[in-house]
Parts: structure tokens; C-alpha cells; sequence
């Protein structure tokens, strides 16, 4: 009985949390302006929302590559230099550790809109011209903490006299970063990555202060505008439909591969 | 003897990258708040917020959503963590992705969803459905960390509160609760400050008829008044500050506490 | 790709004279325009320009970033207040029209806004010689006539009609909406003679912001949001009954909504409305000024306004016999006189009224403008009506947070004493 209440709850609550999105799946799948409207079931909004038939069809997909290219671009240069900093700041030890690992967390702790602005203020102090690169440099900012944090746990694990064995055989310290630390911290580099790749995809507020005024425009960018004008558009609901779509097929098969293992672990 | 590797060259680039993106940025903001438009020093941006009746309101409301914000959040969300790790009554592992699932879908867009929602079945925008759509974001942020300490609690304190004849009832109020402090802790500031500080989704889900103190920042910002947006950033700052002192010391207290 | 477009932005970004920064009111061009300009441009010129099109869609936002941020934006469409208050600042250059062998397009702005812009106070100056008018149009109501009739929307007291309870857009324009009030509610001083509908509009006296606020207290129940774009299209699906709004709004909407199945229409409710201008001017930040004022003469070519038109549905400052043949179709419309704007052939022409209004309607708009020191006053009355902030409950609630939090550290810190005590006691 007890259990059955306590599923109840749960259930409720995450239906409650899909509710809009499984709305939204439906309304994909019609032609209606008007959410609740049914106006036949059609696929012509997916056809539509791919042959780039809809007005500022061209903008959205500007913006969808902009997303794209910005979060690979940070996120790459945020795990190499968050890798190497992981490097040094775990052997560091006392004042100098505090520190760094508490500047390090300030931009996960600070709100985004502090972060953006902050950021802002610093490329109108410099008189940096905001674009392309001020947006990079931003999200390099907030997402390279995660990357050092990521990376961390991997080095306690980790013995240290592979890499002195390495040295000692006459490896450079270069050759035996590449040839024994990055295998050793790869999975920790990994989920840095993947955490940092998402942080930059889903970040509205930061890219909203450093965009500047070169029309460069962002996935979130794109929806906030465009929401002002018309609400939710219609082209809005496939997209989602489908990143939603991908990241639940993502996530559910990566758990499943998990447990798999698990299980045949404990065999 | 297990030698560590020195290799304190690596972090530089992080740490002057750090020394300028991340710490500069914020003494930028210390100096435009307290700087008028020629850089002379000034406290009028200060004296001009609390003279600035709108603003103070908005301030006001936004602290006062937050904290229903955050108490909402962990009323429904501590229960569902408390479940989720409690092995008697769930076994699988991938309720709690579910619960975070959602996050990977843009969050503008699933305000826009929660919205549309609204209006469809005809529910007047207002602070309900703000409040309603603020839990609906910030619930996971909640939920995660709560769980995340609920599940690394050695399962013998309970047991062994409950041989010693507790109730279930009590084990939960003395035991649970109290080793899931630091989770709490964290939750609360993953959702309060957020809050506070949101821009747009206000907006989205009220028609602009509720603005929060982050829509008042980004105003200020967006109409180039830079050296009044920086002194609300400030104030944000200061706060951010106290909580993080607030709930530090109490997971210090937590750490040396331990059981009561 | 991504990589190129990338350094293309980049190198484009260094050469400043082959840019054109414009900053427009979102929806308010026929896109396509734009690359044809830059092909036009270098027909006419010679030169080669890559336009940057940018959106704002408050006046006061787009002022600002240039009046403060000194944003180097080439090109922007300002509303007649707004060029009041930029020519007083100083703000704007004179445009030189002088294009060599290409004509000067910006002659056909029709006369009737012409002498309008004159009215402009610019400290002295002639808001001719800055600002080259683009759209015009009135305020008024969009509304549905399933849910709102026509005898409704004859006054503005439908706004506060509890019959429309959440039915009502209102236009995020605190300006416009105080003025138009204000001339409404002053209906019988204006019929007395005792005011002038050409001096309301610089009232701004503590009395008038409280009764235009008074009036909107009471419209509030009625209101289902604040809107600066999205309300022709929520007017479309049906989520509101009625929106004040512009007349090129409106003409969008009851369009658009056409091809929906929807049947909106626009009214003038008869004590007041308001006419309002949008003129392109070249800010005095502006770095590339010779593409900027070509730009603004392609513009005003009456075959790019009757597209503008058509496209965005506000109503071109451009006159002259090639709009009104345009224009008319008696199949749709009724005949009205519109001479004010097209001269005398222009008696008994079957024209949209939406777009164009009558004389007789015209007869009673006033005219915005720039409220100086006064507009502080204006925007916090918007704001103390629009605030759904904070009251006695928020600082009860806040107060009680505050004391919680505090309570819990102190128990917390007593019980961390009696359990050193204990322990020093072990």
C-alpha cells in the first residue's frame, strides 16, 4: 500500500513534468497554429520544418548551426584546458588549492545573468567587439569548471607512478601526458565534455549579453525573439519533439547498456 | 612511496584565463556599480535603486517568489528523492533520469510549452501559473542533489535507530533528514538564487504582466545603462554571498555534527 | 561551413565601409528588399555593402543603446517622439540628398506628413531635413466581432467593460496609451474648447497621470498581458478578444486571421485616437552614412512602399497617384474622403479605412511627443499599473523566511554547544 502511494507520487509528478512536452509532441503532428486546435493528423510540419518551408526558415537554421559550432568549439577547448588544469591543481596542496578551486567555482555558483553581465562589462571595459569570439570566451568560462570537476575524481583514482614510470623510461613529460594520463582520465575528460557540450547548448542568458549586435544568434536566442512575437511557432514544435525524442533514446539506451553491465559485473 | 606529479605550468593557462574571464569580470562589476558614467567614484547608483520604487517592488516580489520557489520545490522534491533511494519502494535506476531528463530540452522552450499549456485549458497568466512554471524548472535541481546524498547514507544508521525501537516516523526526522542536510543545503541554492535572477521566463509565463529583478538587470543592461545594471548585478552578489556563507557553515556543522 | 561563415563574419567585421548596420522595428520590411538594396546599391554607386538587419520593438530601448551604448548603427527607424527627442539631443545628421544621377526618391513622402513633421519641436530644427518619413498610421482597437460588437469599440470605456474580463492585449506603450486616453477622457473639455487636441499630448500634470491611471486601475481585471509584438498573432488564434493597438497591426492581423477563418476588424473608438510617424534618420554615430541615405531613398520608391505595404500592412508615408491607383478597390471598400493625404482626386475614393482613415476621423487625432523630464513620471504610473509587485504579503512572507532561517541557526548553534558540553563530559 505504501509502495503503491509512493509510485502514485512519483508517476504524478513526472507526468505533471511531461505534460507540456508530450502537449507539444501531439501539436506537432497537425497543422494548427492554435495549440488544442486538432486540424488532422499531417506530417507536413516535420516535412516542412526539414525542407526549411516556413518563414525565417534560414534564420533558425543559421542559429542551429551557430549552437552547434559554439558549444564543439568550447567545449573542446574547455576539456583540454580544464584536463591539464585538473593536472595541476590536484597535487596542489593548501592556500594556493583553496583558492583556485574556489575561482574556479565561481561561475557555477554565480547565476548566469551575474556571469553574463559580468562578462559583459569585461568586453565593453576592453572594448572587444562583441560576436562570435566574446560568446566563445564566455562559454569556455562556465563550462570549463565542470570539466576540472569532472576530471578530479578520475585522479584520485588514478597511481601516479605510471606517469614517473613513463619519465623514467625517457618519456617527455608531452609524450607521457598523451600516452599514459589521457587514457587514464579519458572517461573523466569524457563526461567533461558531455556536460560542458550541454552547459554551452542550453545557455540562454550568457549568449544573450555577449551576441552583440552582428545578428549572430543562438538555438535559444532564435526561440526567446521569435517568442516575443508569436508565442511558441509552429516550426518550434518538431524541434523539440525531436530533441526530446534523441535525448530520451540517448539517455534510456546508455542505462540500459549500464545495468547490463552491472548485472553481468555482479555474475 | 607514492610521488605526485608537479606539473604546476599546466593550470596557466587556465588560471590567467580565469584571472580574466572569471575573476576581472566580477571586479568590473564592483567598479561599474560604484562608478558613475566618467568613472569617477559614486554612490548614486545605490541611492537611485532604493529611491526607485518600481525596482525595490520588483526586488521584493522576486525574493518572495524564490522563497515560495524553493519551499515548494523541496516539499515535492525531497519526498520524491526520499522514494527514489528507498529500496523497498523503488528498484529502478532510471526513474531519477527521468526526472532530469527534461533538462536537456532548451528551457525557454519548455516555459513556451508550459505556457501554451495554460492557455489552452484557459488558465488566466498570472503568479500562479509563474510559480507553477518556476517549480516546473527548477524541481530537478532540487530532486538531484538531495538524492545524490540520500543514496550515499549508510543504510545501518537506520537500522540501527530503528533496533534501538525508533519509529519510522522519527528515524526519518532524527536520522534521514539530518544526514541529508548538505543535499538540502545544495538544492536550496540551486534553486533560490537562479530564481531570483531569472530573465525571460517570467515574462513567458505572464503575458509581461510579472517582471523579475533579473528582467530589471537585463533592462537596465540592454538600455546601456551599464553602471545602474552593474550595482543591481552587485546587490545579486552580495546575497549570492550570504547564502553561500549561510549554508557553508552549516555544512560545517554538518560534517562535525554528524549524528545528533 | 559553419568555419566559414565564421571567418566571413570575422573579415566583414574589419571593413566597416562595405557594412550597412540597420536597426528596424521587428516585422517591418519586406525581407527581401534588403539584398536587393545591396545589389541596387552597387548599380547606383559602384560600391559594394553587406547589410546588417537588426530588430528592436520598444522605441525607448533602441534610443537608449545609441543615446548611451553610442552603438554604430547606420540606419534606424524611430517614431516622431522619438526623433523629437534625438534632433533635441542632437543625435541625428541632416541627410544629404543629393544621389547624383539616381533620383531622388524621398520627394514622394506625401505631403500631409510633411507639414506633420513640422510639427516636430526639434529645438528649432526641421525634422524634414533629418528624418524622411517611412510608416504611419492611428491607434485603436483590434477585436473580434464574435465576442465584441461594433457598438462596443465605440468608446474606449470598452477597455474597462467587466464584461471582457482576460480578453484584452495591451499594447507595452505607455505613450501612446496615456496620450490616447488622455484625449478621450477630455472628451467634453475638448468639445467645450477649453482644451486643444494639439496641446494634450504635453500634459503631463500629477492630475492627468491620475486619471489615466484611475481609468487603467480599472480596465486591469480585463487585461490578459502586455504585449509588444505577439498580440496580432494571439488576436489571430483567438486567445483575445481585443487588443489596442496600430493600424498596420491590425491590417496584418484581420489578413492573416482571414486565411484562418477568423473575422477580426479594426475600430477608432470616436472620442480620440492618436497618429503616429516612423521616419528613418542616420544617428550620429553612424559609419557608414552614404549606404545609410541610399538606403533610405530606395525605400521610398513607391514600387518598395507598395510592397512594404503589403507585406507588413502599416500604411507608407509615400503619396502620390501610383499609391492611391493601388490602393483602391471598390469591390472591398466603401467610399470615404482621404484627401488630407492624396489632394483633391482623393474625394469619395474606395479605400481600406483601416489604412487610410477619413478626414473626419483624422480630424480628431492628436500627435505624440516628447515629454522631456516628465516621461519618469509617465512610465512609473505604467509601471505601479502594470506591477503585479509586491505587497503586504510579499514582505510578511519574506520577513517570516528570514526569522525561519534565523531560528534554525540558532538551534542549530545551541545544540552544537550542549553536545561539546557532553562531550566534554566523555
Amino acid at each position: 500500500m505504501k509502495k503503491f502511494f509512493a509510485q502514485a507520487y512519483v508517476w504524478l509528478l513526472l507526468l505533471l513534468l511531461y505534460a507540456p512536452l508530450i502537449f507539444i509532441a501531439i501539436f506537432s503532428f497537425t497543422q494548427s497554429k492554435v495549440m488544442g486546435n486538432w486540424a488532422g493528423f499531417t506530417f507536413d510540419v516535420y516535412k516542412n520544418f526539414f525542407t526549411g518551408n516556413f518563414q525565417g526558415s534560414s534564420a533558425l537554421y543559421a542559429a542551429l548551426l551557430n549552437t552547434l559550432l559554439i558549444a564543439v568549439v568550447s567545449a573542446l577547448v574547455a576539456t583540454i584546458m580544464g584536463t591539464l588544469a585538473a593536472i595541476s591543481f590536484y597535487n596542489l596542496r593548501g592556500r594556493k588549492k583553496n583558492v583556485l578551486m574556489f575561482v574556479n567555482n565561481i561561475p557555477m555558483i554565480n547565476p548566469d545573468i551575474i556571469t553574463g553581465v559580468s562578462l559583459f562589462l569585461l568586453f565593453v571595459f576592453l572594448g572587444i567587439s562583441k560576436g562570435y569570439l566574446t560568446v566563445i570566451l564566455a562559454h569556455i568560462s562556465f563550462c570549463t569548471p565542470y570539466v576540472v570537476l569532472s576530471v578530479m575524481p578520475r585522479l584520485t583514482q588514478m597511481n601516479p607512478n605510471i606517469y614517473w614510470a613513463a619519465m623514467d623510461l625517457g618519456a617527455t613529460p608531452g609524450q607521457a601526458l598523451r600516452k599514459v594520463l589521457i587514457p587514464q582520465l579519458f572517461p573523466g575528460m569524457l563526461s567533461g565534455f558531455i556536460l560542458a557540450f550541454t552547459m554551452s547548448l542550453d545557455d540562454f542568458a550568457v549568449t544573450f549579453f555577449t551576441q552583440g549586435t552582428i545578428g549572430l544568434e543562438t538555438l535559444s536566442t532564435y526561440i526567446y525573439n521569435d517568442a516575443r512575437k508569436n508565442g511558441l511557432t509552429l516550426e518550434l514544435r518538431p524541434l523539440m519533439t525531436l530533441i526530446f525524442a534523441f535525448v530520451l533514446i540517448v539517455l534510456l539506451v546508455i542505462n540500459l547498456r549500464s545495468a547490463k553491465q552491472a548485472r553481468n559485473n555482479k555474475k | 612511496m607514492m610521488k605526485p606529479i608537479h606539473r604546476s605550468s599546466w593550470c596557466l593557462p587556465y588560471v590567467v584565463f580565469m584571472a580574466i574571464f572569471v575573476v576581472l569580470p566580477l571586479i568590473l562589476i564592483g567598479f561599474y556599480a560604484f562608478s558613475d558614467g566618467n568613472g569617477h567614484f559614486t554612490l548614486a547608483n545605490f541611492t537611485k535603486f532604493f529611491q526607485d520604487k518600481d525596482s525595490l517592488a520588483t526586488f521584493a516580489l522576486s525574493i518572495e517568489v524564490a522563497i515560495e520557489n524553493t519551499a515548494i520545490c523541496l516539499l515535492l522534491g525531497y519526498p520524491v528523492a526520499w522514494i527514489l533511494t528507498n529500496k523497498k519502494l523503488n528498484k529502478s535506476a532510471v526513474t531519477i533520469i527521468l526526472f532530469i531528463l527534461p533538462m536537456w530540452v532548451n528551457a525557454l522552450m519548455r516555459t513556451l510549452a508550459t505556457a501554451e499549456l495554460f492557455t489552452m485549458f484557459g488558465i488566466t497568466l498570472g503568479k500562479g501559473t509563474l510559480l507553477y512554471g518556476m517549480v516546473y524548472d527548477y524541481l530537478p535541481f532540487m530532486i538531484y542533489p538531495i538524492y545524490n546524498t540520500l543514496q550515499k547514507i549508510d543504510p545501518s544508521y537506520a537500522e540501527a535507530a530503528e533496533d534501538l525501537g525508533a519509529t519510522p516516523w522519527r528515524v526519518f526526522w532524527k536520522v534521514t533528514v539530518p544526514l541529508s542536510k548538505p543535499g538540502i543545503m545544495s538544492g536550496i541554492m540551486m534553486v533560490f538564487m537562479p530564481t531570483v535572477s531569472t530573465f525571460a521566463i517570467s515574462e513567458f509565463l505572464t503575458n509581461n504582466k510579472i517582471k523579475l529583478f533579473g528582467t530589471i538587470i537585463q533592462e537596465k543592461i540592454y538600455a546601456s545603462m551599464w553602471n545602474y545594471g552593474a550595482a543591481l548585478a552587485f546587490i545579486m552578489l552580495i546575497i549570492i554571498g550570504i547564502t553561500t556563507l549561510l549554508t557553508n557553515n552549516d555544512s560545517d556543522n554538518q560534517v562535525e555534527g554528524g549524528l545528533i | 561551413m559553419g568555419i566559414a561563415a565564421l571567418a566571413a563574419l570575422v573579415s566583414c567585421s574589419t571593413d566597416r565601409s562595405k557594412i550597412l548596420k540597420v536597426y528596424n522595428w521587428a516585422d517591418y520590411i519586406d525581407e527581401a528588399q534588403i539584398a536587393e538594396f545591396e545589389q541596387w546599391y552597387q548599380e547606383q554607386t559602384g560600391k559594394e555593402v553587406h547589410v546588417v538587419y537588426q530588430t528592436f520593438d520598444i522605441n525607448e530601448s533602441m534610443l537608449t543603446k545609441i543615446e548611451k551604448g553610442h552603438e554604430d548603427y547606420d540606419v534606424v527607424c524611430p517614431s516622431d517622439y522619438i526623433i523629437e527627442r534625438m534632433l533635441r539631443s542632437d543625435l541625428l545628421l541632416p541627410i544629404d540628398r543629393n544621389f547624383g544621377d539616381t533620383p531622388d526618391y524621398t520627394q514622394n513622402v506625401a505631403p500631409y506628413i510633411v507639414e506633420k513633421f513640422k510639427q516636430i519641436e526639434g529645438s528649432g530644427k526641421d525634422a524634414n531635413d533629418y528624418a524622411v518619413s517611412y510608416m504611419w498610421g492611428t491607434i485603436g482597437i483590434i477585436y473580434n466581432p464574435k465576442f465584441v460588437s461594433e457598438e462596443d469599440v465605440k468608446t474606449w470605456e470598452v477597455l474597462r467593460d467587466p464584461r471582457f474580463k482576460d480578453k484584452i492585449y495591451m499594447k507595452e506603450a505607455f505613450r501612446d496609451v496615456y496620450t490616447t486616453l488622455l484625449i478621450a477622457l477630455n472628451k467634453d473639455a475638448i468639445d467645450a474648447g477649453e482644451k486643444t487636441i494639439e496641446e494634450l499630448p504635453f500634459d503631463t500634470s500629477d492630475e492627468s497621470i491620475a486619471m489615466v491611471e484611475q481609468f487603467l486601475n480599472d480596465c486591469k481585471p480585463n487585461i490578459a498581458g502586455y504585449e509588444a509584438d505577439f498580440g496580432k498573432e494571439y488576436m489571430t488564434q483567438e486567445k483575445g478578444w481585443m487588443n489596442l493597438s496600430w493600424s498596420g497591426d491590425a491590417a496584418w492581423a484581420i489578413g492573416e486571421a482571414k486565411d484562418m477563418g477568423v473575422e477580426l476588424r479594426y475600430a477608432i473608438p470616436e472620442e480620440a485616437s492618436i497618429v503616429w510617424f516612423d521616419g528613418w534618420v542616420i544617428p550620429k554615430y553612424a559609419k557608414n552614412v552614404d549606404a545609410a541615405r541610399y538606403f533610405i531613398n530606395f525605400l521610398c520608391r513607391p514600387e518598395m512602399a507598395l510592397r512594404n505595404m503589403d507585406e507588413i500592412g502599416y500604411v507608407s508615408a509615400i503619396g502620390g497617384p501610383e499609391i492611391l491607383a493601388a490602393k483602391q478597390d471598390s469591390t472591398q471598400f466603401a467610399a470615404e474622403d482621404a484627401t488630407y493625404f492624396f489632394g483633391e482626386e482623393a474625394k469619395g475614393v474606395c479605400i481600406d479605412p483601416v489604412q487610410y482613415p477619413s478626414d473626419e476621423i483624422i480630424a480628431r487625432c492628436g500627435m505624440l511627443h516628447d515629454t522631456g523630464d516628465r516621461t519618469a513620471a509617465l512610465q512609473e504610473m505604467w509601471s505601479r499599473v502594470k506591477g503585479d509587485s509586491a505587497n503586504a504579503l510579499t514582505y510578511i512572507i519574506i520577513i517570516a523566511a528570514v526569522a525561519a532561517i534565523a531560528a534554525a541557526a540558532l538551534i542549530s548553534k545551541n545544540r552544537k554547544k550542549s553536545r561539546h558540553k557532553k562531550s566534554g563530559r566523555r
